[in-house]
């Protein structure tokens, strides 16, 4: 139904602009910049098809997805089989995965070269200059699935806002394309890319129950549209490699927004600001000697902004630090009590992801161990000196570990009674371990939520 | 001697029948009903709560055993109803969460210049009780007074821990229950378990909802020994070294054990006593002041916590510990046992109630100290809540006032009365600090 509806849209929208090229004209050359895209997770068992649509941006066939494209911590290892698909066809061409670019948050794929005529960038056409107006008419592109054929459909909607969330993005009025993909005005000029729509909330009623209050959130169409300006200055960004580094570290953790109530207190009124905990040991931020509650005022001398949501600006200085490469200096404008003072810190390189760790299935024990990384010190409150153990990344439905209780997350610090130090000894403990067809149990002393447990494991 | 003998043969099996025995009916003019209000500080106010449970008269001085989750010090008026269905107020002795236990004290000035009379029940030794064993649980189910109802004791040495057991504060760590199929439901909390011939063999005191005839009293022997202690001291103190145990049974082979030999330790509590003194999750615990120990079954555990914890506080404690194959020997000092749950109280202009952080929560939210208070609730509307302030949020500094204790809140919130002003609040949730400003 909803479907139906839109047509009746697009032949509405059509009947009111009869300039030079038509809105189905644009439609259909404006398709060449625009592809689903099918790939599959390979986890330890089972394996998790995804389509996306996604948005070409040069002449070698480079495709961005939007971030959310791929659930984080996946290594790229276990993305497979990545196949492109031009809207209304179900002739694939195959792509290889380029990595994700941390300041942008975009997947960046690249079609194999024979497939590669016809792919139009978004670049080709002039985008919008200058700010868009409030209520001016954009249009975008619709995908349907694979059981469609990808069959592209036209939506229109007027800009109702423009806000900073940091980056200029435009709210409209209802949904205007597919996630992932352009949005142009009248005339054809690129206008931005949808992201992913936000949540609205509805109450639900049913005969038994009162209203009940729910989130819906739109996965197939996007009312939120991120500029064209915000979009066209980082398609360079096309990561050196498939990790997506170099990535900029700053160190600080628990980030939060001053108040603009707390800021009218400290006298600093109409001034944005960010409080800063959770410092880690040995981190830039620490080696540049900032406290907890450091409040951050400004960053290379520009006061940060004052945006709304007041958490908006947390995400304003993350980016700020993710402009920057590893080594290079930032220099913060701080409150420190009621002294306003200047400190340099000397960006790092961010700490292992765990998309970048190692890790190793065993399949007769069930389970998979992945290294034990900086962030998993974070998480357990460990100091960066005590670094050791393996985490579980996986546990097998109905393996010897799920039997014993083993649950994903859990930290191994002991296998057999052996204190685990490195990556290498754990998974050569627990190789020697699977290959004993003779073993008839071991024994790992696992960390979970602050709380040690011995657990048994019967393997015969 | 001919009839006495028949005598002896005749009169238990007639006492068999509860009604008709003597000891029976002594004990049911013991049984009282207790009708309880208290505060509850939950959603950033002080409210008051109202619950009914069920008691028995232990002493001819007035003094009424009851469940710790029935009355607590939140507890504002007690009432408890007689067997003559007359009420008399009471005051609470003391109570004891870790063994679900409570001592109240009736108005017997009252009960004196009213005429009023009552008698108190006898304790059994629940040490010798069998399995099979009829047994009567009497009390006020769902409010239903003087209620009676048969059973047998289905278990009498049955192990669990509930860390939020007894409204949020842990219990069951050092005794076994008694479990019996006895109806018990909501409302015979803090009633007697009691043999044929009326004696007291345990307190009833859990269910398991959903379930058919599972029902879970404290032991008589427990009972009297709290009791004995309340009276005295009004609490119980006890000591804490900080070891979580575990069940040794299935892996004596992997730590080179001899049968019946050892506890493992499961879980040392971080920052306790005995990870200050070395000890790790994974050792095994071999003796204690040189004696042995065996915690080879569940069951097993209670009374070797129940060893520790009787310890003075403050005490050195030598503990002989396996780990790998050596054999290593600790000495701890005990500290006092705290539970998780602390003080609480309510800042009624601010929509705010908060409880005392405890040295036990700070240790299991890994925290860096036991200061603060953590936000129970902030009622909507309220400045508290206005501020940005929800429950969850350790409360640390107001103004340039540490907040370590309650009483520097109370303080604060003091000068705020007399003089409302914004006041600058800093709170962690996560130990992610957050600044807000509650404003009047």
């Amino acid at each position: 139904m909803n479907f139906f509806r839109r047509l009746l849209l697009t032949a509405a929208l059509t009947a009111l602009t009869a300039s030079a090229a038509t809105l189905p004209e644009l439609f259909n050359e404006r398709l060449k910049s625009v592809v689903a895209v099918e790939f599959f997770v390979q986890a330890e068992t089972e394996r998790q098809p995804v389509t996306v649509m996604g948005t070409v941006i040069d002449a070698q066939g480079t495709i961005i997805l939007p971030p959310a494209a791929i659930l984080p911590g996946i290594p790229p290892a276990q993305l497979k089989d990545f196949k492109v698909y031009r809207p209304g066809s179900t002739e694939p061409a195959n792509a290889a995965y380029l990595g994700q670019d941390a300041f942008t948050g975009w997947h960046f794929l690249r079609v194999e070269e024979k497939r590669r005529a016809g792919l139009v960038p978004i670049t080709h056409y002039t985008a919008i200059s200058g700010e868009l107006s409030l209520s001016e008419e954009l249009w975008g592109i619709g995908l349907r699935n694979r059981d469609e054929d990808f069959m592209p459909y036209f939506l229109g909607a007027r800009v109702a806002t423009v806000m900073k969330l940091p980056q200029k993005t435009a709210i409209l009025g209802s949904d205007v394309a597919s996630p992932g993909l352009p949005v142009f005005n009248a005339t054809g000029q690129f206008a931005g890319l949808a992201q992913s729509s936000f949540g609205q909330n509805f109450l639900l009623f049913s005969r038994n129950q009162h209203a009940t209050p729910i989130l819906l959130i739109n996965v197939e169409e996007s009312s939120v549209v991120l500029l064209a300006d915000e979009v066209l200055p980082h398609l360079g960004r096309v990561p050196q490699s498939v990790t997506g580094r170099p990535i900029a570290w700053f160190g600080a953790y628990g980030l939060q927004p001053m108040d603009p109530e707390v800021a009218k207190l400290l006298q600093r009124e109409n001034q944005s600001g960010v409080v800063l905990s959770d410092i880690m040991e040995g981190s830039p931020a620490a080696q540049a000697g900032l406290l907890e509650r450091d409040i951050v005022l400004a960053i290379d001398g520009r006061p940060l902004p004052r945006l709304k949501p007041d958490r908006v600006v947390v995400g304003y200085f993350g980016q700020q630090v993710l402009r920057h490469q590893p080594g290079e200096a930032l220099q913060l404008t701080i409150l420190r009590g009621t002294t306003q003072q200047e400190v340099s810190v000397r960006l790092g390189d961010e700490p292992k992801l765990a998309r970048e760790a190692d890790r190793a299935y065993l399949d007769r024990l069930g389970l998979t161990v992945r290294e034990f990384l900086y962030n998993d010190g974070l998480m357990h409150r460990a100091k960066p000196g005590e670094l050791a153990g393996v985490m579980v990344q996986f546990v097998k439905p109905g393996s010897p570990v799920a039997a014993a209780g083993l649950r994903t997350d859990d930290w191994v610090r002991e296998i057999d009674g052996e204190e685990i130090k490195t990556y290498a000894q754990a998974l050569s403990k627990l190789r020697a371990i699977e290959a004993d067809v003779k073993r008839s149990e071991f024994v790992l002393l696992v960390s979970r939520g602050g709380e040690t447990a011995v657990l048994r494991i019967k393997l015969i | 001697m001919v009839y006495a003998t028949l005598a002896a043969l005749v009169l238990p099996l007639a006492a068999g029948a509860a009604g008709m025995s003597r000891g029976f009916n002594k004990l049911l003019e013991a049984v009282v009903r207790i009708d309880v209000r208290e505060i509850e500080f939950e959603n950033g106010a002080k409210r008051f709560t109202g619950g009914i449970g069920s008691g028995v008269i232990i002493a001819e001085d007035g003094l009424v055993l009851t469940n710790a989750h029935v009355v607590s010090p939140q507890a504002v008026e007690i009432s408890v109803t007689l067997a003559n269905l007359e009420r008399v107020s009471a005051t609470l002795v003391g109570w004891d969460h870790w063994t679900d236990l409570a001592l109240l004290r009736l108005d017997t000035a009252s009960l004196k210049a009213r005429g009023l009379g009552f008698s108190a029940a006898n304790f059994g030794d629940s040490s010798e009780l069998f399995a099979g064993q009829t047994v009567y649980a009497v009390g006020t189910p769902h409010g239903l007074t003087r209620t009676v109802t048969r059973g047998i004791i289905s278990n009498h040495n049955r192990y669990f821990e509930d860390t939020g057991g007894v409204n949020g504060h842990e219990t069951g760590s050092f005794n076994t229950w008694l479990q019996t199929d006895a109806a018990i439901n909501p409302g015979n909390s803090g009633g007697p378990l009691v043999t044929e011939d009326g004696k007291v063999i345990g307190i009833n005191s859990r269910t398991y909802i959903g379930a058919e005839n599972l029902g879970f009293a404290i032991p008589a022997d427990v009972a009297r020994r709290v009791a004995a202690a309340l009276v005295k001291e009004g609490t119980i103190t006890r000591s804490y070294i900080g070891l979580v145990p575990g069940v040794l049974q299935d892996l004596e082979r992997f730590y080179a054990l001899a049968s019946n030999t050892g506890m493992l330790i499961n879980r040392v509590d971080p920052g306790s006593p005995a990870a200050k003194a070395g000890l790790r999750a994974g050792d095994v615990l071999l003796t204690l002041n040189g004696k042995k120990v065996d915690g080879r079954f569940p069951e097993q555990l209670p009374p070797i916590q129940q060893t520790i914890a009787s310890l003075p506080v403050g005490a050195k404690v030598a503990l002989e510990v396996k780990r790998g194959t050596q054999v290593m020997p600790f000495t701890i000092q005990t500290e006092k046992l705290e539970s998780r749950v602390g003080e609480e109280w309510a800042f009624e202009k601010w929509g705010l109630s908060v409880r005392k952080v405890t040295r036990a929560y700070a240790r299991e939210n890994q925290l860096l100290d036991a200061s603060g208070l953590i936000v129970l609730g902030a009622q909507p509307g309220y400045p508290a809540a206005e501020a940005g302030l929800a429950r969850g949020d350790i409360i640390t500094k107001v103004g340039s006032e540490p907040i370590t204790e309650l009483v520097r809140l109370k303080k604060v919130y003091e000068a705020y009365e007399a003089q409302p002003g914004p006041q600058l609040v800093e709170a962690q949730r996560n130990r992610r600090i957050s600044l807000y400003v509650i404003k009047p």
